[in-house]
């Protein structure tokens, strides 16, 4: 299947789960859909067109709101499923149900944007040392690295 | 009884430590959890306040084995962004070093196996070896590790006639050398019996939890970004995606070996078929706001860049996937129900960036006494164990 028959496809057949969906690159294709229909989109694709593979998830703070997108891939090209949460509720589904791989990804979420992934089935911090404080997400914009001061063990 | 062990995470020689902590009955791994983070560097964060040169810089030292995976990756990805069409030539250097490079990977990888499976004449060898592949990086590039060689539109140096010949001729011995390794290897009943049925992961596994490179491509699944989607010229070289049915870790060095073989290939036509011309293009240097998903076959498995830009001169975002973290969830299933000696194997088996458990810690899980085991008792432990094989499993003929 070329991407273009995936294309059409997914404009077919997956029209009420999805909210437009393009060719972006050769062999790139985009889908914008909204966050609630996210793990059925997933499932779909995974079952209708072979797109197990999960790339990764890449989170980019817009600043009214979050984009998350899913990068899928199989032996004919890469889809990227992109979906919102806007700042005030930062919410997204977990697709773990359907690609058990996923888990690594959206626990880098949480840790570095403050994203909330419900029905995650393990919610530990990933990457960020046991002492971090609580609500600093280093990746989003407005988070800047402050150096602290240098203390000498020991005294002077 | 059920003990919890401590494996990691530190190690000053290595530069990437992970905590393993599992829980064991008797010798038998019932359970494991991964810790990771140790060394976060924040190159992510910190590549939005670069430039997108400065960028080429430090994305080539997010790993010390295969950096030019990720610098390629990422110029790629940028070439695209800027809707640049990169020199020929440049293209066909740069395949050619990501294919060495390949080559000093895997036969490094070959070494560590052969170290874990207690063959350590083997380890001998092949980094001997290794260091006719390195010898050929600095003569290319000026470097032994961080090549330095991409830019956007191309790469930053020529090969010139002597240097060409000089590489195919150094290629003869790397060629004879990997095939005395396969006989060895095949003859050898011990190493194939120590690494036969070791860290099972089935194809559905494999395919679920999103492995990615040899360890996906040993449970018989033939996914390889080279050919799915190819980029600089791969679409113009014949090769072969080399796939293991086994799913265990001989199928894994069964993968890489035949990866090596289909390596020399590919560096011979490449060296055979160099177009003339010029070697890199003018590239500008902002870049108009876009993005891209950027894919790369590194030697440990598919490595991804996802950049972002604005229109300045800096990336919006640049999210970066390496293969290790890709194959952390499959690790974690390789794990499960084997046995404590087979750990050092498992882990080498997906080639990570770590092999750093030379400290573990095994406590007692009921009354608070501890042990500490050094990696050199927990390789003994495997040694002794290699040496228990059942006789069924030296009937196990090296799949050549």
């Amino acid at each position: 299947m070329n991407p273009e028959t995936m294309l059409e496809t997914i404009l077919r057949e997956a029209r009420d789960k999805i909210r437009e969906a393009a060719l972006s690159a050769p062999r790139r294709i985009e889908i914008r859909a909204p966050r609630e229909h996210l793990p059925e989109l997933l499932a779909w694709l995974k079952q209708a067109l072979g797109l197990a593979h999960l790339g990764t998830i890449s989170g980019v703070d817009l600043g009214e709101s979050f984009e998350v997108l899913y990068h899928l891939s199989n032996a004919d090209g890469t889809v990227t499923v992109r979906v919102q949460a806007p700042r005030s509720e930062p919410r997204i589904p977990s697709v773990c149900s359907v690609i058990p791989g996923a888990i690594l990804y959206e626990r880098e979420l949480q840790d570095m944007f403050g994203l909330v992934v419900e029905n995650i089935p393990d919610p530990r911090p990933l990457l960020l040392a046991d002492d971090w404080p609580a609500g600093e997400y280093p990746l989003r914009k407005d988070w800047t690295f402050v150096r602290p001061a240098e203390v000498i063990p020991g005294g002077e | 009884m059920e003990f919890k062990v401590q494996l990691g995470p530190q190690h000053p020689a290595l530069h990437e430590p992970i905590s393993i902590r599992m829980t064991l009955d008797g010798e038998v791994i019932r359970d494991a959890d991964l810790r990771l983070g140790y060394n976060h560097r924040g190159v992510e964060k910190l590549a939005e306040s670069r430039s997108f040169i400065q960028n080429l810089y430090l994305t080539e030292r997010i790993c010390g084995i295969c950096s030019f995976s990720h610098q390629t990756c990422y110029t790629q990805g940028v070439e695209k962004l800027m809707e640049l069409v990169p020199a020929r030539r440049g293209l066909y250097i740069r395949t050619l070093v990501c294919e060495l490079e390949r080559v000093h990977s895997h036969l490094l990888w070959l070494g560590v196996a052969g170290q874990e499976a207690g063959f350590e004449s083997f380890f001998m060898y092949t980094w001997r070896d290794r260091e006719v592949v390195m010898d050929i990086l600095d003569w290319i590039s000026g470097n032994r590790v961080h090549y330095s060689m991409n830019t956007f539109g191309g790469v930053r140096r020529d090969i010139d006639e002597m240097q060409r010949k000089k590489i195919l001729d150094t290629l003869d011995l790397l060629k004879q050398r990997t095939d005395y390794y396969l006989n060895l290897a095949a003859s050898e009943p011990t190493f194939v019996g120590r690494l036969a049925g070791v860290g099972k992961l089935s194809r559905q596994q494999a395919i679920d939890l999103c492995a990615v490179g040899p360890t996906l491509r040993a449970s018989g699944v033939p996914m390889d970004v080279r050919k799915d989607d190819p980029y600089a010229v791969y679409d113009e070289i014949p090769f072969e995606v080399s796939t293991a049915d086994s799913c265990d870790v001989l199928g894994r060095a069964v993968v890489r070996v035949k990866e090596l073989i289909q390596s020399y290939r590919i560096i011979e036509f490449l060296l055979k078929n160099l177009p003339e011309g010029p070697f890199k293009v003018k590239a500008p240097r902002k870049v108009k706001p876009n993005e891209v998903y950027s894919r790369y076959e590194a030697p440990r498995g598919e490595n991804v860049h996802y950049i972002k830009s604005n229109g300045s001169d800096k990336p919006e975002r640049l999210k970066v996937r390496a293969p290790t973290l890709a194959n952390y969830p499959a690790t974690i299933a390789m794990l499960k129900n084997g046995f404590i000696a087979d750990i050092p194997l498992i882990f080498a088996a997906i080639d990570p960036c770590i092999c750093c458990a030379e400290r573990l810690v095994q406590l007692d899980d009921g009354r608070g006494r501890g042990r500490v085991l050094r990696f050199s008792e927990l390789r003994a432990m495997a040694n002794e164990r290699a040496k228990k094989i059942d006789y069924t499993k030296r009937e196990i003929a090296w799949p050549f």
